[in-house]
């Protein structure tokens, strides 16, 4: 019974990772289920760090978590040529795959918890997987990085010490689009609006973090109809007659993933945008990418870690070296703040001196570090890293790039500190005691 | 049977936890397959929307716990229990509005329709932001101090599900159970007999629907949260895929898929993302190769007695083979 | 606002669109249970897998072509042909075994098909979403933009729908199935081979389905999981019509498109939900359906 898994070590994880993308996946399971039967003497001489990297690669999710698997990957890849964390405890990564679905996620999370005795998850995609994971990590004491999903739940109301955050969170989001978007209402005299999003946390959390922005900013503004579709809808037609049938003079879209992709295309088809302005939805680097023929001139859009924006970092300029050199494209948003969210473990390790929870936890405490996206420092009351909380541009044609980016003269990057809730005192309003 | 009875007390004796919590899951799951077992097994109808009740005990038990805790997670043991017991009738009370529908119905309309409202329960509590959490579901479902630990957990699940599967096995063994035989095997016959079909089926369908509350309450405070995906034809898909793996036949055929498709899971999701694939070609094969399940094979070809509990009426030494593929007879009976 | 013909017009397009895609989905799947017994839950997932083959025959022309509208037609033949293929292969080596099994066994024979075609389309075309791009100029007509591709969709929708009503009620071949749908075994006993005719039902079903995620590729992306979403919308449409009935598919398409797309613009948040509570009412109501036969259920 008390059989012995086969661990993915880094080398490992080339051929999990090709396995994703392609045909090896027999081969790869062969050869791991071989191993199952090798005792691993060898690995008792090293004391190894042991990450766990919960995302999707099944379901919805799967187009974004993809750049945050690679990231990790090769982060961790990086780290380990030099012999591991203080250059003696090779990282060890082993990955689930979440399905998008909470309770899958909190079975995968107790299961490398339980079994492979990691000491912090990277994770998840889905804002409501990462709620599930946080009452698991917060019982057992790991530390627990949430590096792509985003909703202001995580570190408000369901905040816990051992969650650091190195994505904006959606408030922070939908308040710097609030900040550009305010700046448009003021010269087009703009007064009403709908807005239509992800039946899910993230959705409803970011629309709500836009209207209550928006109305304290702009309190004459009316919102006309709020617009929900299920995640992974097909069919926007209606959704978009919908909002052309309220006239409004703009429309915000909380729409991430897949079905931002699948609405942006139907509802440029439908003219939406010669009749609405659509300010604000979110195009980060993979849209570009991905939607590089499609995706409408001057559309004004919202990113969350575009690596373009940063190319005078040093450590922007290495990862988009390393991830270009491994994957022959640019790193996404994704791909970014995962890496920040390795390489800001490392620092916090480096400064400690050792690899205990606790001790890196205390380290990350109110940290001030060196991210892609400049030097970064997390907020003491929940463990927000105060990294640009939105880049707002406009979709643009770029003689360096083979896809669009934002035009970098009109690109406006809103500082953290002026859209997130404002006082730590607030914050602890909003933090729920943890029995 | 008995290799079961004896294993599972000693799970937690192996080093770490892992393998406790699994056993926990492995438990869960296969009181909810048991219990669908009763619809599709002894009653011959297949219902793709079982998990609405799993769910709707896990929610009524988890909306009870934020209740009692303050959303703080702290909960009495005395509350705890509390929480734990609303399940059930939660369940119970769902499977009898949709059931008075459904007993109308059988065949691929009893399967439709069971479907329809699994995924109408799933909407509701999907679109309930106030009172269900909405997508995010429930979080915070902290068992009190000494029900944290992994292997105090599993010893209640264990004696729970012990209970509830010994409470099932006196019902399939009444005179009620084999009058949801003889309504498998044919309907119309039944009603000749002077049974009311309708009501009968009713009544396990409660049944039925009140154990699957029973391992949705279990869950939740398993999980530590609940979400509204436990409610969704997917997760009903896992109890019909537990059943046939280890036979439908068969009282203990729904445990035993359990425990391999479990413990598959774990081991298979360790090293590979192809998890769906790899259950996918196991439903395949057993599904072309041994419909009547992983028992019916092992009754057939070495006349093993693990768990042989055959629950076709008048079974014959040699006919239990059969037994499974013809387990589910006459889904039209009652045109 | 309700009242305001643009907005009628844009939710009547809208819907007839959803419509469109349910029925040429749900057809397939209609005539296949109504005729074989066949309740196949992987039907979308076969759509899916269409999809993806036409998004690359597709990608492999515009590479030479150019990536128009005249190689979308092509590659959607093309890809259609590999899909009828595939079904036909589904069918001889899967399906069949299945005739005269337990309808529970069906059903987890299909629903296996589903978790491991999704997986195969993962291990050929990767995580990444798959669409192309064909420049649509949106129309202005009646105070509203309206997307000129809607049109060609519904044409064709009608179309198929059309196509199949004249195979079924005129052609020696469509009575024969029709035929099927009411007795299996009076068909047999005419002497007629069933195996060639369940073959060829389930064949152009998944055909059907193939072409279907052809044209859509323009405004569909294909993506992991959207199978999942569908195929219950397609089983709500078959019910609502009745098994075997392409009429009553048809019909019942454009009842849950168009009703969907209004709910939008009334209750936005309940649009699923009412679909749902229309199959019910419909299955406590006639089980069989509003156009299906009786004599089958």
């Amino acid at each position: 019974m008390s059989m012995k898994r086969p661990h993915i070590s880094d080398h490992k994880w080339e051929q999990v990772l090709k396995s994703m993308d392609r045909r090896e996946f027999i081969v790869t399971s062969a050869a791991a289920g071989a191993l199952t039967m090798v005792p691993r003497f060898a690995q008792a001489a090293v004391e190894t760090y042991r990450l766990g990297l919960l995302l999707p690669v099944t379901g919805t999710g799967a187009n974004y978590a993809d750049g945050g698997i690679k990231a990790v990957m090769n982060a961790t890849a990086a780290i380990n040529a030099k012999g591991g964390f203080l250059g003696k405890h090779p990282i060890e990564v082993n990955y689930r795959d979440t399905h998008t679905k909470p309770d899958v996620a909190a079975r995968e999370a107790r299961d490398v918890i339980s079994r492979e005795n990691v000491q912090t998850i990277v994770g998840t995609y889905s804002s409501a997987c990462a709620m599930a994971i946080q009452e698991i990590i917060h019982e057992r004491k790991i530390l627990h990085l949430a590096a792509t999903s985003n909703s202001s739940k995580i570190v408000n109301e369901n905040f816990t010490p051992y969650t650091y955050q190195f994505c904006p969170n959606s408030k922070m989001q939908s308040g710097s689009v609030v900040v550009a978007v305010a700046e448009m209402i003021k010269k087009n005299g703009w007064k009403t609006y709908v807005t239509i999003g992800q039946d899910y946390e993230w959705g409803r959390d970011t629309q709500k973090g836009f209207v209550e922005a928006l109305a304290r900013k702009s309190a004459g503004t009316k919102l006309k109809k709020e617009l929900w579709f299920k995640l992974g809808e097909t069919e926007f037609s209606s959704y978009i007659s919908a909002i052309m049938a309220s006239k409004p003079d703009f429309a915000y879209g909380a729409i991430a993933g897949k079905d931002n992709r699948t609405f942006i295309r139907q509802a440029q088809a439908m003219g939406l945008f010669k009749r609405v302005a659509y300010p604000g939805g979110l195009i980060s680097v993979t849209e570009m990418q991905q939607q590089r023929k499609s995706l409408p001139r001057g559309m004004i859009g919202l990113a969350r870690c575009p690596f373009f924006a940063h190319l005078d970092q040093p450590l922007m300029q290495k990862y988009i070296k390393m991830h270009r050199a491994k994957h022959d494209a640019y790193p996404t948003d994704w791909a970014c703040m995962h890496y920040d969210a390795i390489y800001g473990l490392e620092q916090a390790i480096n400064k400690t001196g050792n690899i205990g929870t606790e001790a890196v936890k205390a380290a990350l405490k109110g940290a001030t570090m060196d991210t892609c996206r400049g030097k970064a420092t997390f907020r003491d009351c929940n463990n927000q890293l105060n990294i640009p909380a939105g880049y707002v541009g406009s979709v643009w044609d770029s003689p360096d790039y083979p896809f669009p980016i934002f035009n970098p003269d009109t690109m406006i990057i809103v500082k953290a500190e002026e859209v997130w809730t404002p006082t730590c005192d607030d914050v602890r309003k909003l933090q729920k005691k943890r029995a | 049977m008995v290799l079961l009875v004896v294993g599972f007390p000693l799970v937690p004796a192996l080093p770490g936890m892992f393998w406790t919590e699994v056993a926990t899951e492995i438990l869960i799951l296969g009181l909810f397959a048991m219990s669908f077992n009763l619809i599709y097994g002894y009653m011959g109808q297949i219902s793709f929307g079982h998990a609405a009740f799993f769910g709707l005990g896990a929610y009524g038990t988890a909306i009870l716990f934020r209740e009692l805790s303050g959303g703080t997670g702290a909960i009495t043991m005395g509350q705890f229990f509390v929480a734990l017991s609303v399940g059930p009738p939660v369940a119970a009370l769902g499977a009898l509005v949709v059931g008075f529908f459904c007993v109308r119905l059988t065949g691929i309309y009893f399967a439709i329709l069971t479907l329809a409202f699994g995924e109408l329960l799933f909407y509701v509590v999907f679109s309930w932001y106030t009172f269900t959490g909405g997508d995010d579901g429930i979080q915070r479902l902290l068992p009190p101090p000494f029900f944290r630990d992994a292997t105090a957990y599993y010893y209640l699940t264990l004696v729970i599900v012990f209970g509830a599967a010994a409470v099932m096995w006196r019902i399939t063994r009444s005179p009620f159970g084999y009058v949801l035989r003889n309504m498998r095997e044919n309907q119309l016959r039944t009603r000749f007999l002077g049974i009311d079909v309708r009501r009968y089926m009713l009544v396990n369908f409660v049944i039925a629907g009140a154990f699957a509350g029973m391992a949705g309450a279990l869950w939740g405070p398993f999980t530590r949260s609940v979400g509204p995906l436990l409610l969704g034809w997917q997760e009903s898909g896992i109890a019909v895929f537990m059943t046939l793996i280890g036979g439908a036949g068969y009282f203990a055929g729904p445990a035993i898929g359990s425990i391999i498709y479990t413990f598959l899971q774990a081991y298979v999701t360790g090293f590979t993302v192809y998890w769906p694939l790899t259950i996918g070609t196991v439903i395949l094969l057993i599904v072309l190769f041994s419909p009547g399940g992983l028992l019916a094979v092992f009754d057939a070809k070495v006349g093993f007695r693990l768990g042989r509990t055959p629950i076709a009426p008048g079974e014959t030494p040699n006919g239990e083979a059969e037994t499974g593929a013809a387990v589910t007879a006459e889904t039209k009976a009652g045109s | 606002m309700l009242l305001d013909p643009g907005v009628i017009f844009g939710q009547l397009l809208g819907g007839l669109s959803r419509a469109m895609i349910l029925f040429l989905l749900s057809s397939g799947l209609s005539l296949t249970f109504g005729v074989m017994n066949i309740l196949n839950f992987a039907h979308a997932t076969l759509w899916l897998l269409g999809g993806y083959i036409t998004f690359s025959i597709f990608s492999y022309f515009g590479e030479f072509l150019g990536e128009n509208g005249w190689v979308l037609v092509l590659a959607i033949v093309l890809g259609t042909s590999i899909m009828v293929g595939v079904g036909y292969l589904i069918e001889r080596f899967l399906i069949r075994r299945m005739y005269g099994r337990e309808l529970p066994e069906q059903l987890l024979l299909t629903f296996a098909l589903i978790l491991i075609i999704g997986d195969l389309i993962k291990l050929v075309w990767g995580v990444e979403d798959r669409s192309i791009f064909l420049p649509i100029e949106p129309l202005e007509m009646l105070d509203t933009y309206v997307n000129p591709y809607y049109f060609v969709i519904v044409a064709t929708g009608t179309a198929v729908a059309a196509g199949l009503w004249w195979f079924l009620q005129k052609t020696r071949y469509g009575m024969i199935v029709r035929a099927a749908v009411y007795s299996r075994d009076m068909v047999s006993a005419l002497g007629i081979r069933i195996p060639l005719i369940y073959a060829g039902v389930f064949a152009l079903g998944i055909g059907i389905a193939a072409f279907a995620a052809g044209v859509f590729l323009p405004l569909m992306p294909m993506a992991l999981g959207v199978d999942i979403d569908l195929i219950i919308q397609c089983f709500a449409v078959v019910v609502i019509g009745g098994f075997g009935s392409i009429l009553g598919t048809f019909v019942a398409s454009v009842i849950v498109g168009v009703v969907y797309s209004f709910s939008i613009l009334i209750w936005p948040d309940g649009a699923l939900a009412v679909v749902f509570l229309i199959v019910i009412a419909v299955l406590i109501w006639r089980p069989w359906g509003l156009f299906g036969t009786e004599l089958r259920y």
